[in-house]
């Protein structure tokens, strides 16, 4: 080095690049494992089991029992997305594998649920149960090879004592903890024992989902036509095989007479019958709600649980139709026991016809297709898996900058990069087009806006500045937000499409209020990504120009906290307007209020520091690394406090939020130390410079 | 430096104006909002909304100390949230709006602190001059008051002939809340010729009965055979709170007539007679005459199918005002506004068999009641201005001439 060139020379004083490179390896362990284990944490093991008599559902069964319409959750919605939250409430996944005749099975929801409908036998052996700590079935002597792991019911049942199975054992603890819950509060209960009450509470659930149609599936116990006394000779003289007596449809028009009868009667055939009869009516009424109402001014649809109920009060305005619903029901799930074959398909598709046709005529149900194709198009999955690609391309940008392989990469980055928002803008416009609500309504719509938003600004701020950074931190930030979407959904296990309490059903607030201050947490949390970015290089001593570097990164991180500020400040004004024509207040110093109160002060406090001076580019990145922490405090810690009149937003154990935390707080001491290297090599240069003996030392070395 | 040294010192008043006027004072009071927001959130989990509101927000609240669920202290002594907005908006007219510099590049920021500025004097007002109480009709019917949900008045009216009750004589809730157990007032009336002394005062209490199989604690009064007892603070529901008290109505010698207890929970009047005629009292939610009617012509709601989340509820009113009549739709998120008063759907009930179906409605009366969306215009388009103008400048300088910023450092 000569010279002639000054500005090749490394900084006089020394680098402490070793140093530098062990709190960056150090760091990034950290980070990584708080991440790692934020992830282990909420993904069991997953195992393949074996279930000989498993037999797949053919791929045209599954699309037709897709579209079925039914009503759950305030709507009329697919099948499809019944099944699939269904699905994630016992098992925090949408698939399972299983293994029969030496072939790999994967059971999505739709595959699982016609599972339940028609062959409960099969249903029990699948290993339906997420458990994410085993301990607590220990004590029914239900054991697990590992901690976190997947159960079927036959596992759970195969406990216990010979006196009494390990499900009924786990019933009667939760039986007794909820008595003691109910007695002495909530906080009386040991962690273990609250999730015990919840594991019991998903076993019974279980039996609800599973027997809720053994209704049409037959099953009554053989009974003695001849003693009911109140029922039609005629009539009975029609039930002239076991099959037809097994069937709760044939009974269906003589119930009363039926029950009259039974009821009078003493022997154990009656009451056992009598039983059964009860109990398959009864779980029905917890049974997907398949069938329209007949009246049109009529909204609820009904199971046939509540069909049997309003027939024996007489509220059907026309029983015939319900029984030829029934009938249908039940031929259906009688050639369900060949599952595959051109009987079923038929009989399916005609329902599916029926019903659709009938919801069309009551101007319902328009949706279900599109609502269909929405989950199967994965619009988030896919964008996920292009970020990730652009990601991983643009690293390799970093090693081949120049000439033409640098300017391809540059252009396959930013095009891969594109496909991504695509990806995830054409999700939130599907979402839309389904609930006709704007992007923004609950909890989960708030995570692929708020991270389209993110990666839309990254990649404007790109275009603006072309300094490939940019592109990379963006394509970061897609990864994790689409990752967390995912994670929500299965870990929320609830329709995140269903409609709205009245509070919140307002178009022009939604689409005012609530996409401003999601676009203001996007601005923090993109400002706190660049921070974190930047220190980390910083400390890495990367930078082929330090200074240009952290000029370029410090006025966009100001520039993004100025348009953090705008965006929080007016979302969070909006929102008291709109509190204050919903409450008559326009503040209420409510958690969610606060948290968004919060955002607006860090950046006025970030803003006016450094308007006074006080705040250089360091001091801008580590508060804005904070600011980070702030947001998502604001955006999810506030709910998990479960107070305050947001309580549509409530949710528990988010535990990934802590692990944020950790990693902000990460971030932030790895910027101290990148600053205390900083200012040290700062003070030794200027320590050089007024020590002439000392800097011609340093040249001739 | 001579110059500095001949300039003359500057007066006190510009002194204090400068102090009071400087980003210190900006940034300490934006910090301390910061950390009072904060601790006043994470502890509404253990104390609840109202509780945590009135420690940290109250224009009583001089200082707080932050505390954990079991109590202890988690920092140190903050100033209360109240005095600290007060001395920001001191610091954002000295400093951002008159010692701020003008031209039209600074228009921007200048609006938009006016604008934040006069949205906190929205507030203010409001927290002096704001009044709300709710008001409940049965559809077909009428109504000409409201009532405060936090106060409670004793009300104490004399029954007529026919067992009508006359215009009250009212003991205001402001007399009564600041008693502790052991203090008492004595209320005259100029209608009555009798005294009502109030004392053993609870703020949070419940109405017990006594029987020989379920006696009243030790050392605790029973009168008729009930007696209010101490009871844990709802946290979460302000309004279930009940205040309670005991009274003793006295003659004018000052003789005791008849010992009572007054619950607030308690619709019922309690009943004495006093020289041949007979009074009730009761102790209710404070009333607030409305200068109008609503007359609820209709109530209506439904629950989105298969579910009890609520779709929509509306209920068709005609507010009379004097010889005045008009129409209104009051659905949720549309409240009425009319002459300084604002009506909202807060409740609706949906009729059981053989039930009338009802409506409850929020009423405020706010003169601030619109000035935070009038801030937030102003203010919006000040932000606006002052970003895009940055933007401009930012995107204009911020492309490199030819290198890119990072290399690896393999390179």
């Amino acid at each position: 080095m000569s010279a002639n060139q000054p500005s090749q020379i490394r900084p006089a004083g020394p680098n402490y690049q070793g140093l530098r490179w062990g709190f960056v390896i150090f760091f990034l362990l950290v980070q990584f494992g708080l991440i790692g284990y934020g992830i282990r944490g909420i993904i069991p093991e997953t195992e393949i089991r074996e279930v000989d008599a498993y037999s797949p559902w053919s791929d045209e069964v599954v699309e037709i029992a897709s579209a079925i319409p039914v009503q759950d959750g305030g709507r009329i919605k697919p099948l499809a997305t019944y099944a699939r939250f269904k699905m994630l409430s016992f098992h925090g996944a949408l698939t399972m594998k299983v293994k029969s005749g030496g072939t790999v099975h994967k059971i999505g929801p739709v595959q699982w649920y016609l599972d339940c409908m028609f062959r409960p036998e099969l249903v029990d052996d699948l290993p339906i149960f997420r458990l994410d700590d085993s301990d607590i079935l220990k004590p029914f002597n239900i054991e697990t090879k590992k901690r976190r792991a997947r159960l079927s019911y036959n596992d759970i049942k195969n406990g216990g004592t010979a006196d009494q199975d390990g499900f009924q054992q786990l019933i009667n603890r939760g039986r007794e903890l909820l008595e003691k819950q109910e007695a002495q509060g909530k906080e009386s209960l040991s962690p273990n024992e609250q999730k015990t009450i919840e594991f019991a509470q998903l076993t019974l659930n279980y039996i609800g989902v599973r027997d809720s149609l053994d209704i049409i599936r037959g099953g009554l116990p053989e009974i003695d036509v001849s003693q009911l006394a109140y029922v039609d000779k005629d009539y009975l003289a029609l039930l002239d095989n076991a099959d037809k007596r097994s069937r709760f449809f044939y009974w269906l028009p003589v119930l009363e007479g039926v029950v009259r009868s039974t009821s009078r009667l003493e022997t154990p055939e009656a009451r056992q019958f009598e039983y059964e009869l009860n109990r398959q009516a009864t779980f029905a009424k917890y049974g997907p709600v398949l069938v329209p109402p007949q009246s049109k001014d009529d909204e609820e649809w009904i199971n046939l649980g509540t069909g049997v109920e309003q027939f024996l009060q007489g509220r059907l305005a026309d029983a015939t139709i319900f029984f030829e619903d029934f009938r249908v029901l039940s031929e259906l799930a009688n050639a369900a026991k060949n599952p595959n074959s051109p009987d079923f398909l038929d009989k399916l598709t005609a329902w599916k016809k029926d019903m659709s046709y009938r919801a069309e005529v009551r101007e319902e149900g328009e949706k279900i297709d599109t609502e269909v194709s929405y989950y199967n198009q994965s619009y988030f999955i896919r964008g996920l898996i292009f970020f990730i690609l652009t990601f991983l391309i643009s690293a390799l940008g970093w090693i081949v900058r120049d000439g033409k392989g640098g300017r391809v990469i540059q252009w396959i980055t930013a095009s891969v990069f594109i496909i991504g928002v695509l990806y995830v803008l054409a999700g939130i416009i599907h979402r839309y087009i389904i609930t006709g609500r704007p992007p923004v309504s609950n909890l989960y719509d708030t995570i692929p806006f708020i991270t389209a938003g993110a990666v839309i600004v990254l990649g404007v701020a790109e275009f603006l500045t072309r300094r490939r950074i940019l592109l990379s931190i963006g394509a970061a930030l897609g990864v994790i937000g689409l990752f967390f979407a995912f994670r929500f959904e299965l870990g929320d296990a609830k329709d995140n499409m269903d409609p709205l309490r009245a509070v919140l059903d307002s178009n022009y607030w939604l689409a005012t209020h609530v996409v401003t201050i999601t676009i203001g947490y996007s601005g923090g949390l993109i400002a706190c990504f660049l921070s974190m970015t930047y220190v980390f290089l910083a400390l890495a001593g990367v930078m082929k120009d330090p200074k240009a570097f952290h000029r370029f990164m410090t006025r966009t991180v100001y520039g993004i906290t100025c348009f953090t500020l705008l965006f929080s400040l007016v979302g969070t004004v909006l929102g008291g307007i709109w509190a204050n024509d919903s409450w008559g207040r326009f503040w209420g110093w409510d958690p969610k209020e606060n948290g968004a109160l919060l955002i607006v002060l860090w950046t006025l406090i970030i803003l006016h520091s450094r308007l006074a001076g006080w705040m250089n580019g360091w001091g801008l990145h580590l508060m804005s690394i904070l600011g980070g922490s702030v947001v998502v405090f604001s955006w999810w810690g506030v709910n998990m406090l479960e107070v305050g009149l947001h309580s549509y937003g409530f949710i528990e154990g988010a535990s990934t939020v802590y692990y944020f935390y950790g990693a902000t707080l990460v971030a932030f001491f790895v910027g101290v130390v990148a600053w205390i290297i900083e200012n040290a090599q700062k003070a030794a240069k200027k320590a050089s410079k007024t020590s002439p003996a000392l800097s011609s030392e340093i040249s001739k070395s | 430096m001579s110059d500095s040294k001949n300039k003359p010192r500057p007066s006190l008043g510009a002194r204090i104006f400068r102090i009071l006027s400087g980003y210190e004072i900006a940034v300490t009071c934006l910090s301390l909002l910061f950390l009072l927001t904060f601790f006043g959130t994470i502890e509404q989990k253990w104390f609840g909304l109202w509780a945590t509101i009135h420690k940290y927000f109250d224009i009583e609240s001089l200082y707080v100390i932050p505390t954990l669920g079991n109590g202890k202290p988690i920092f140190f002594p903050l100033p209360g949230a109240y005095w600290v907005i007060v001395v920001l908006g001191i610091n954002m007219l000295c400093g951002a709006i008159i010692r701020a510099r003008k031209g039209w590049k600074k228009f921007g920021v200048l609006l938009s602190h006016c604008s934040i500025l006069f949205m906190l004097v929205a507030g203010a007002v409001s927290s002096v001059s704001k009044q709300e109480g709710h008001m409940r009709v049965l559809q077909g019917e009428k109504s000409d008051y409201a009532q405060k949900l936090f106060t409670h008045d004793i009300e104490i009216f004399k029954y007529g002939e026919n067992g009508d009750r006359e215009a009250p004589a009212i003991v205001r809730s402001e007399h009564i809340k600041g008693l502790g157990p052991d203090d008492q007032i004595n209320a005259t009336f100029e209608k009555f010729d009798f005294t009502l002394q109030v004392d053993s005062y609870l703020p949070v209490s419940a109405l017990a009965g006594a029987s020989p199989s379920n006696p009243a604690p030790n050392g605790i009064e029973v009168v008729d055979g009930f007696y209010i007892q101490e009871v844990e603070k709802d946290i979460k529901e302000e309004e279930r709170n009940m205040p309670g008290c005991y009274a003793t109505v006295k003659d004018k010698d000052g003789n005791p007539i008849q010992r009572l207890v007054l619950w607030a929970g308690n619709p019922y009047p309690v009943s004495f007679t006093h020289e041949g005629a007979r009074y009730g009292v009761t102790y209710l939610m404070e009333v607030w005459p409305m200068p109008f009617v609503v007359d609820l012509h209709k109530t209506l709601g439904e629950y989105h199918p298969g579910t009890r989340i609520p779709r929509w509820f509306q209920s068709n009113i005609t507010k009379v005002d004097g010889s005045s009549r008009e129409d209104y739709e009051i659905v949720m998120n549309e409240p009425a506004r009319h002459d300084g008063y604002t009506l909202y759907q807060a409740g609706y009930t949906a009729a059981a068999e053989g039930e009338t179906p009802s409506s409850t409605f929020a009423i405020v009366n706010n003169p601030s009641d619109k000035w935070p969306e009038y801030a937030l215009y102003a203010s919006t388009v000040g932000l606006l201005i002052h970003f895009l103008v940055m933007l401009g400048r930012f995107a204009g300088s911020s492309r490199p001439k030819k290198s890119p910023t990072i290399e690896s450092s393999a390179s």
